[in-house]
């Protein structure tokens, strides 16, 4: 009993520092900037020793989502979330094709693998550098119709300020419901095989309630902005889409083509022998089996895409609206705009975002644990 | 249900040839058991029939189709792997009934399908289960029934029961003989285990090095083995092998071990030359002891010296050395206890004694 209690003390002790020191720098600091995106800590006296802080509850955060000044806020958390889309479609879907392909054994698969893995190695200074290049007015992607004897390309690879898919902020909260309605609704069509009578009962049959009702009584809902004001999806913000896709879809290809090499022989001739045919073979054995990785790849891609700072830096510089992000936002306001208090209320929701990733990974990871 | 030929099959990486030639010919809802030491191509040969290796020449017939250039998935076989190979993210149920779902059928007819065979192998309670949540029998009986469902022309075996206990493994092999009689579905079953081999087959083909020693009934292969290797491989404990000699002593025709003569029975031998050499295969089983012994003539019985003796419940398992010379294993009925150095009685079935060539090592007569 003894032994035991003194096992523990040494064991707390042995922890004790790096307790104290995350706790200071990472939750200290956190719980720091949630109390100070609840200040109003800016302006002309925010760098004087002694700054005025006064605290203003959540002003700060309607000001974001609400607030005439904040449409370029509102513009960057759009652009966010196609960032992290498109990087999470076009890395995991390209990712796994190459994977497919060289899953193939293919002649030179070594060499073909360490190329493909190779730009996960640059730092997204470097290939942002590089990818302004590329897509250059002038440059790179828009000559290359050329050697086939066609027309340049005149597109505007980061400068163009044409958008699609354009909403008006106002019917956020209708908007809202949409997505969720359409989530519901995907879910349920997904479980349909599994547990049918659940799915209609849980899933389908409030997706599509929700879905009515947004559609129904939209105009009743309160509006999110007193004025019009639209976002979309910016062109521009293509390039640097490819530029991560490109950078990022050999990591997920070296995952998946560890995973495929993974499945025993055994499988695979299974499959065949049970009918697959090599698409089948990866659809209904090979892809399904990855889900591990394929969550992982997801988890760990997207808070990359939270992170794209130094890209969108080196590719369109901090201050284009049209390809801005939270993350530059954030900096801006902060430290060019000695605007603390808002800088710190983006710096949460960024941190919101992100949780909102991490928290399902880690409670999917925590449930696995406690089956065992 | 069909027949299945092999015509010259041949198998070779690059350089490397490990089939060589082989023609086998099995019948329809034949239980044919390829057994052979590790390397012997038996895998190799159950691969190709399955379309899973490409065969470097010759020809497979299935039902009467050449199927050399058929993928595996359009040659109607099922086949059992030593590992399983269950899909891990599928349930029992998803398990057995994805080579269905492949082939488009519908959704009603699958279930079906799949709980008829699950209620064959007694999967039932298990079918929502995954195979990790399996024992390995279970797990044995979900890839049977994965075979099973789909009702192939030709089921295929490979090793199925190593990775099983013994217990399991005598269990299951009884009842992988039931659903044969059950099913009458041809079936080519690969194993290393002799036993395996002699239980289950009707027919057994025996491999070394990508050739084939030997096709027979089990009792065929037992009695009459084609050759040495044969001898010795199959049988447990194997056959006793001497080196001798033909001669004819006192009118009598035998095969000389130095002082020792093993007497030739009627009519073998009758081609042999005195002074001719030749390999003495005598199984353990065919030396008695105890009251056995009467059953044999007097001119059968000798006397030998017990090295050690294993009794193992109805039967014994003696090392005993006749002449001083040579040693051999006796497997013989009953409990006999014998001490080590005792001088025991001892007779011979020398009518069972087999004879091989020393230079080919194949039987003679």
């Amino acid at each position: 009993m003894r032994e035991a209690s003194r096992d523990r003390l040494k064991a707390f002790l042995t922890l004790l520092p790096s307790i104290i020191l995350i706790g200071v720098f990472v939750y200290g600091f956190i719980g720091e900037t949630i109390w100070t995106s609840l200040t109003d800590w800016g302006g002309s006296g925010a760098l004087s020793l002694t700054p005025e802080k006064n605290f203003i509850g959540l002003a700060n955060y309607v000001e974001l989502f609400t607030g005439v000044l904040g449409g370029g806020f509102r513009q960057d958390l759009v652009n966010a979330v196609y960032y992290s889309v498109m990087l999470l479609v076009g890395a995991v879907g390209l990712g796994m094709f190459i994977a497919i392909l060289l899953d193939q054994k293919p002649k030179g698969e070594d060499v073909l693998r360490t190329i493909f893995l190779y730009p996960m190695s640059l730092s997204f200074i470097v290939s942002g550098t590089i990818w302004r290049w590329l897509l250059a007015p002038q440059g790179g992607l828009n000559v290359l119709p050329k050697y086939a004897g066609m027309e340049p390309l005149d597109f505007q690879w980061l400068s163009s300020t044409a958008a699609i898919l354009e909403f008006n902020w106002q019917n956020l909260f209708q908007i809202l419901l949409y997505v969720a309605a359409f989530l519901l609704i995907l879910t349920g069509l997904w479980l349909l095989k599994k547990d049918s009578g659940m799915a209609v009962k849980r899933w389908l049959v409030p997706g599509i309630a929700v879905g009515a009702g947004a559609w129904l009584f939209g105009d009743l809902l309160p509006e999110a902005l007193f004025m019009e004001e639209t976002h979309g999806f910016n062109l521009a913000t293509m390039g640097i889409i490819m530029a991560t896709v490109w950078q990022y879809s050999g990591y997920t290809m070296a995952l998946y083509l560890a995973g495929f090499n993974g499945i025993s022989q055994d499988l695979r001739d299974a499959a065949m022998l049970d009918g697959a045919s090599e698409v089948g073979y990866y659809r209904h054995v090979a892809i399904p089996m990855l889900k591990p990785i394929t969550i992982s790849a997801v988890i760990i891609l997207s808070h990359i895409s939270l992170k794209m700072f130094d890209l969108i830096f080196a590719m369109t510089g901090p201050d284009n609206a049209e390809t801005g992000h939270p993350a530059l936002n954030m900096y801006l306001t902060t430290f060019r705009a000695n605007n603390f208090a808002q800088g710190a209320a983006i710096a949460i929701v960024l941190f919101l975002v992100a949780a909102m990733f991490i928290v399902p990974y880690l409670v999917s990871q925590y449930r696995q644990r406690g089956r065992r | 249900m069909a027949n299945v030929e092999l015509k010259q099959v041949f198998k070779r990486y690059g350089d490397v040839e490990v089939v060589h030639g082989v023609d086998l010919e099995i019948m329809d809802s034949e239980f044919i058991v390829l057994v052979g030491p590790s390397g012997c191509g038996k895998s190799t040969v159950l691969r190709m029939v399955a379309g899973l290796e490409v065969i470097s020449g010759g020809e497979i017939v299935i039902d009467g189709r050449v199927v050399n250039q058929v993928s595996p998935k359009d040659r109607n076989v099922a086949m059992v792997f030593q590992n399983y190979a269950l899909y891990p993210h599928m349930s029992v149920r998803e398990n057995m009934g994805f080579s269905l779902k492949m082939s488009k059928m519908s959704r009603d007819d699958i279930a079906a399908k799949v709980q008829e065979a699950a209620g064959i192998l007694e999967l039932e309670p298990y079918l929502d289960r995954k195979p990790s949540e399996l024992s390995g029998g279970q797990r044995q009986r979900v890839a049977m029934g994965r075979a099973i469902v789909r009702k192939p022309d030709v089921f295929l075996f490979d090793e199925p029961l190593s990775n099983l206990d013994a217990q399991l493994r005598t269990q299951m092999r009884m009842e992988l003989r039931k659903m044969h009689m059950r099913m009458n579905t041809t079936t080519i079953y690969v194993t290393h285990d002799q036993i395996e081999a002699m239980t289950l087959a009707d027919r057994i083909v025996i491999l070394k090095d990508g050739y084939i020693q030997q096709v027979g009934t089990p009792v065929e292969v037992y009695e009459k083995p084609a050759n040495v290797f044969v001898a010795r491989f199959i049988g447990n404990p194997p056959m006793n092998i001497f080196d001798g000699v033909v001669a004819t002593v006192d009118g009598l025709r035998c095969v000389q071990l130095g002082e020792t003569m093993f007497p030739l029975s009627e009519g073998k031998g009758d081609g042999l030359a005195d002074g001719r050499p030749v390999i003495v295969g005598l199984r353990p089983d065919a030396i008695k002891m105890g009251d056995k012994l009467e059953k044999l003539p007097e001119k059968w019985h000798c006397t030998c010296e017990v090295v050690l003796s294993e009794i193992l419940g109805g039967h014994s398992l003696l090392e005993v050395v006749v002449d001083g010379k040579h040693t051999m294993i006796a497997e013989v009925e009953g409990r006999i206890l014998a001490h080590p150095g005792e001088i025991v009685p001892i007779g011979f079935e020398f009518d069972r004694m087999v004879l091989f060539d020393p230079e080919t090592t194949n039987a003679l007569l």
